[in-house]
């Protein structure tokens, strides 16, 4: 097995030397091939496909030995190789597949869409890249990390629910701010200024149970990408970062494959299956938690409900060889209910209707239609104090992306978008006649957003390549018939609305532009190291305002208004990409440095739910961030995995708070490392795990007291804001995953995945807070809160048939 | 009028289930410069009036606030009364002659160690209490066996009215951080408050219950709705520690400053006792 892992890795490291090298040699004198040179170019085009399943091939290489030119294929499996006219010997190779060399005779543009046999089911196992290594040095794009939901799979996960959000916590630049929080802080950023992409639909809300859980289905998952700064000009809408999670594409599976899984909190169930073959395939997964199954059989427990499911639907469709459609669908809720004394559920739920036209073999056009919304309900359902609860956001999007191949030197991306906002911020109803509760309702709102880009790819000499463009995003917040106000008083303190104006339904109240230039550049230093340089201006139009530490499911969503102003960063970062021992090791440093406008923040005790005048609870303010990341991944052998450590701060200044002084993010977090390890000792047995050290958050103490009434009033002078850090942040995770006896005869395969969160039981303290003691008013106490006190073993089975 | 306290029902129960746990650590705190501290109320009640005046101490200090002794208090109110108030003991000032009146303005006025501070404040309307009755509740999910009190009253129209109930058991206040109950009328604007429970910690047989209803004007509910949250802020879902407001000034800005609050409110209230 050892030999044909080496020998793969040799043959592809053998490639990218070659191809390095193309540039350069063309300079010198122009390809000398064996091919016949005739006059003209045409272009070969076409899907990679594993053999077996029909999964598109990504990254995998198309080159002409002879010629020393080669592309590599999309995220869709997809290329397109722009080549002389005549005869040529094309050969496509993946690692992990058979290579295969095919003798063409191009007159023509050229279709070819061969399927490659996967070499060896262990070989495949072992590899955990999604992209290969040599891309780490060669690409443009920095400040990229991808993850395989393989390895996310052999992580150890708490409670045995693999995650998404947890898994990108352990990435250079992404910190948290609690244990249990959810959503995750890139390079200074708030949870909000995350853009979280699942198949193009915008998730509001990424976790289940307030955050101990994501909201991703792992078996539904197929990798992510999060891109913490050089975001492609694409993209936009969000200040620090996309996170783009995509889902498992049906393969065009051949026959039905199920995957499935039973842990302690939730069990999954995937199937995927072939609608008509070679052509529409299908992949349906639901996971649900059943914690509240186990309260049944408590007497006292019998009514209370406390669970959470996500639902997924792909459907893939080729309409022809250069058509193909894609539907996407996601719901995901979490439900408490106190029997009827108490209900409160809350989730997201979208879709994605895509169409991807390859209108020659060097345009590709991509169609997307999308819907998603975050909302949710609480109330009492009976009795005297019946009501309901309710909030809402709702978009809309239409977008349009090209890409074209220029020439073999400049790839165009251009495309535009628009969306429709719809904010439904609170509605409460009375539910019978005899409610205490009257009705309260807090404005709709509605807005625009709209953006265009183009970016260009360009290789500009064999060392200098750069993708630079600019995207140019409009926003309008538009009236919904409601009385506009602004805000007036003391700064720091509510303001008073002032100055109500009424405009026509669906008139532009307000409407802000941003010019958005995107860069980065990659200059290769040696065949195995490069530096890249980046800068990005970002917008941000929609705002999620929370006052908590960490964010609830109630927080609402807002748009840029008449007084709230979009959000703006500029980041720059600077990096050094090397890889080490052949591509077994991926390295990088990379520093970055970022300033942030018109950040929000709160006046002291403000209430941001059910008030009709939350603007006036909003302060703005600067953000700056920077800081260095130091991140070595193995990518082969038998240990793999990662060890990343960030050094950074994220501050920032607002009038109204700290005395109008900078003060350091509740994120912020000097020190954050992170190893993991993944194992594999036999082809049954692999064992993983984690390590996690942060220094401690900050947080706001208070030095001084008063007695009110009786009660004790804590009092911090000089009205400082995140003042003290909480304890050190440490925790040892570790795994286990043993599969079941190999036999060929069987299709059901099973594993057991056994998992010990935080091993060695410290208690990690959440958050240091202050109170009077329960028992003698007199006297006051510092707590922590540690959001789990024990060591948390768990197991779970996990099968595919 | 529960809606806050389920809330966070749900979520202590949830951290309360996944393990979560709490002690007390020793954290050493500086010491800050110590501030005057205001306690004061008039009411539409006979008097006298009384402001405690004190002085903030260090976080951790256990001991009683120290008094301001000596200062001169006076309150006026917008009809032209004055009243200087008198030490009774160290740090508390009693009123001799005013009466507090709905819909009067009152203002306070404090001279200690060279500085003058000044706070408003006004008595604002409150419905009365109709009537207080009892339920006993057994085995009710979400409820703790006992008996609970129901409040059954009016609340007034129009948006903008603001009260604190206050529960006396055997005429002591049930004081404990979380039975600081504020509300404002938003969500109960003109409605009739029917048979809600004001608390979810039952009485016993016996027990005489006092509920009073107090107004509040919108400055002093937010004090006090601030104060709630800071003396609760407990949690993951807690928010920044900060200050809550005061509407004691010093009439030089850049003196030293104030904590408390001179409030008026205007009381109803309502006594049952509990029957087996």
């Amino acid at each position: 097995m050892k030999t044909r892992i080496k020998s793969a890795l040799s043959l592809s490291l053998a490639t990218s030397l070659l191809l390095a090298a193309q540039p350069a040699l063309s300079q010198t004198g122009g390809a000398v091939g064996t091919g016949t040179p005739a006059a003209g170019n045409a272009t070969l085009s076409g899907y990679l496909l594993d053999a077996t399943t029909g999964t598109p091939l990504v990254g995998a290489s198309v080159f002409v030995r002879a010629l020393r030119t080669g592309v590599n294929t999309d995220e869709k499996g997809f290329y397109s190789l722009p080549l002389p006219l005549g005869q040529h010997v094309v050969t496509y190779q993946v690692l992990g597949y058979a290579s295969r060399n095919e003798q063409i005779n191009l007159t023509s543009n050229l279709t070819r869409s061969p399927r490659l046999a996967a070499q060896n089911l262990q070989t495949q196992e072992v590899l955990v890249t999604g992209s290969r290594a040599e891309d780490h040095v060669k690409k443009t794009e920095m400040s990229v990390n991808q993850l395989d939901m393989k390895t996310v799979k052999l992580m150890p996960a708490l409670l045995g629910e693999v995650d998404v959000v947890r898994s990108i916590q352990l990435l250079p630049g992404v910190a948290t701010v609690g244990e249990g929080a959810t959503g995750f802080n890139v390079r200074g950023g708030g949870i909000d200024q995350n853009l979280v992409l699942m198949d193009e639909m915008p998730v509001y809300n990424v976790s289940h149970l307030f955050g101990l859980f994501s909201a991703f289905n792992p078996d539904a998952v197929q990798d992510m990408k999060l891109y913490k700064g050089g975001i492609p000009a694409q993209y936009g809408g969000r200040l620090s970062s996309l996170l783009d999670v995509r889902l498992r594409d049906g393969h065009q599976a051949e026959q039905v494959k199920v995957n499935g899984g039973i842990g302690l909190i939730s069990s999954r169930l995937a199937v995927e299956a072939p609608l008509i073959k070679d052509r529409t395939s299908v992949v349906v997964a639901g996971r649900r938690s059943y914690g509240d199954l186990l309260l049944k059989l408590v007497p006292e427990q019998r009514d209370n409900q406390a669970y959470f499911y996500d639902l997924s639907l792909k459907v893939n469709h080729r309409i022809s060889a250069r058509d193909q459609l894609q539907l996407t669908g996601y719901r995901g809720r979490d439900a408490f209910n106190f029997a009827n004394v108490f209900k409160n559920n809350w989730g997201n739920m979208g879709g994605t209707a895509r169409w991807r036209h390859e209108f020659s073999p060097r345009l590709l056009g991509n169609f997307s239609g999308v819907v998603a919304q975050y909302d949710y309900e609480l109330g009492v359902p009976s009795g005297t104090q019946a009501f309901n609860w309710s909030s809402k956001i709702r978009n809309y999007t239409g977008k349009a992306d090209f890409t074209y191949l220029l020439n073999d030197r400049n790839t165009l991306s251009a495309g535009a978008s628009g969306t429709r906002y719809q904010f439904e911020p609170a509605t409460v109803k009375p539910l019978s006649a005899e409610s205490i509760f009257g009705g309260l309702k807090v404005d709709e709102q509605q807005a625009g957003e709209y953006a265009a880009y183009l970016e260009n790819e360009q290789t500009i000499s064999p060392r200098l390549q750069a993708q630079y463009g600019l995207r140019v995003s409009v926003f309008d917040f538009l009236s919904s018939g409601t009385p506009i106000l602004e805000y007036a008083g003391t700064l720091g303190q509510h303001l008073e609305p002032v100055n109500p104006r009424t405009y026509r339904n669906g008139e532009v109240v307000k409407r802000y532009a941003n010019l958005e230039p995107r860069a980065s550049v990659r200059y290769t230093l040696t065949e195995t190291s490069s530096l890249k340089a980046s800068y990005n201006r970002t917008a941000q139009y929609i705002h999620l305002v929370s006052n908590t530490t960490a964010a609830s499911p109630l927080d609402v969503w807002t748009p840029s208004t008449n007084n709230i102003r979009p959000e703006r960063a500029d980041q720059v970062a600077l990096g050094y990409f090397r890889n080490l021992g052949g591509e077994a090791y991926e390295a990088s440093v990379e520093v970055f440095g970022k300033t942030m406008d018109n950040q929000i923040d709160y006046v002291n005790g403000a209430n941001v739910l059910l008030n009709k005048n939350m603007e006036g609870e909003l302060l703005y303010g600067r953000g700056r961030a920077y800081g260095a990341e130091f991140f070595v991944k193995k990518n082969q052998g038998p240990l793999t995995g990662w060890v990343s450590y960030t050094l950074s701060r994220s501050e920032r200044q607002i009038n109204g708070i700290n005395a109008d002084r900078w003060y350091p993010n509740k994120y912020d977090k000097t020190h954050n490392l992170s190893v993991v390890g993944l194992y594999t000792l036999s082809p049954r047995l692999s064992v993983s795990s984690n390590f996690s050290y942060s220094t401690g958050v900050t947080t706001t103490f208070p030095n001084a007291r008063f007695v009110y009434e009786g009660l004790v009033v804590p009092v911090v002078s000089g009205d400082a804001r995140n003042n003290y850090r909480i304890p050190a942040y440490h925790r040892l995770d570790l795994g286990a995953t043993l599969k079941n006896r190999p036999n060929p005869n069987r299709r059901w395969q099973g594993e057991w995945v056994f998992s010990i969160y935080n091993v060695y039981a410290r208690r990690n303290a959440y958050g240091i807070y202050f109170r009077q003691n329960e028992d003698d008013a007199r006297k006051t106490e510092a707590v922590r809160l540690s959001v789990f006190g024990s060591a948390l073993p768990s197991v779970s089975y996990n099968f595919n048939f | 009028m529960l809606v806050c306290f389920r809330l966070s029902f749900v979520f202590f129960l949830l951290t309360a289930a996944l393990s979560s746990c709490t002690d007390v650590i020793p954290i050493d705190l500086p010491t800050a410069e110590s501030e005057l501290a205001v306690e004061g109320t008039v009411t539409d009640q006979p008097g006298p009036y009384t402001v405690l005046l004190t002085r903030t101490s260090g976080y951790f200090n256990d001991q009683p606030s120290p008094a301001v002794r000596g200062a001169q208090v006076i309150i006026t109110d917008n009809e032209g009364a004055a009243d200087t108030l008198r030490e009774t003991e160290p740090g508390r000032y009693q009123t001799h002659r005013l009466r507090g009146k709905i819909g009067n303005t009152y203002l306070l006025t404090v001279r200690t160690e060279g500085e003058e501070y000044r706070a408003a404040t006004e008595i604002k309307r409150v419905p009365p209490i109709d009537r207080l009755e009892q339920q006993h509740k057994v085995k009710e999910a979400g409820w703790k066996d006992g008996y609970y009190v129901l409040y059954n009253g009016p609340e007034l129209p129009g948006v903008g009215d603001y009260y604190r109930f206050k529960l006396y058991q055997n005429d002591t206040l049930r004081n404990k951080p979380d039975e600081l109950i504020v509300r404002d009328d938003a969500l109960y604007d003109g409605k009739y408050i029917s048979n809600v429970e004001l608390t979810d910690r039952p009485f016993r047989v016996g027990d005489k219950v006092r509920v009073e209803a107090l107004s509040l004007p919108q400055d002093y509910y937010y004090f006090l709705n601030e104060m709630f949250t800071q003396i609760n802020n407990v949690g993951l879902f807690s928010s920044p520690p900060s200050n809550v407001r005061t509407n004691v000034l010093n009439r030089n800005a850049s003196g030293p400053k104030a904590v408390g609050y001179f409030a008026g409110t205007a009381v109803q209230s309502a006594t049952i006792t509990i029957q087996p």
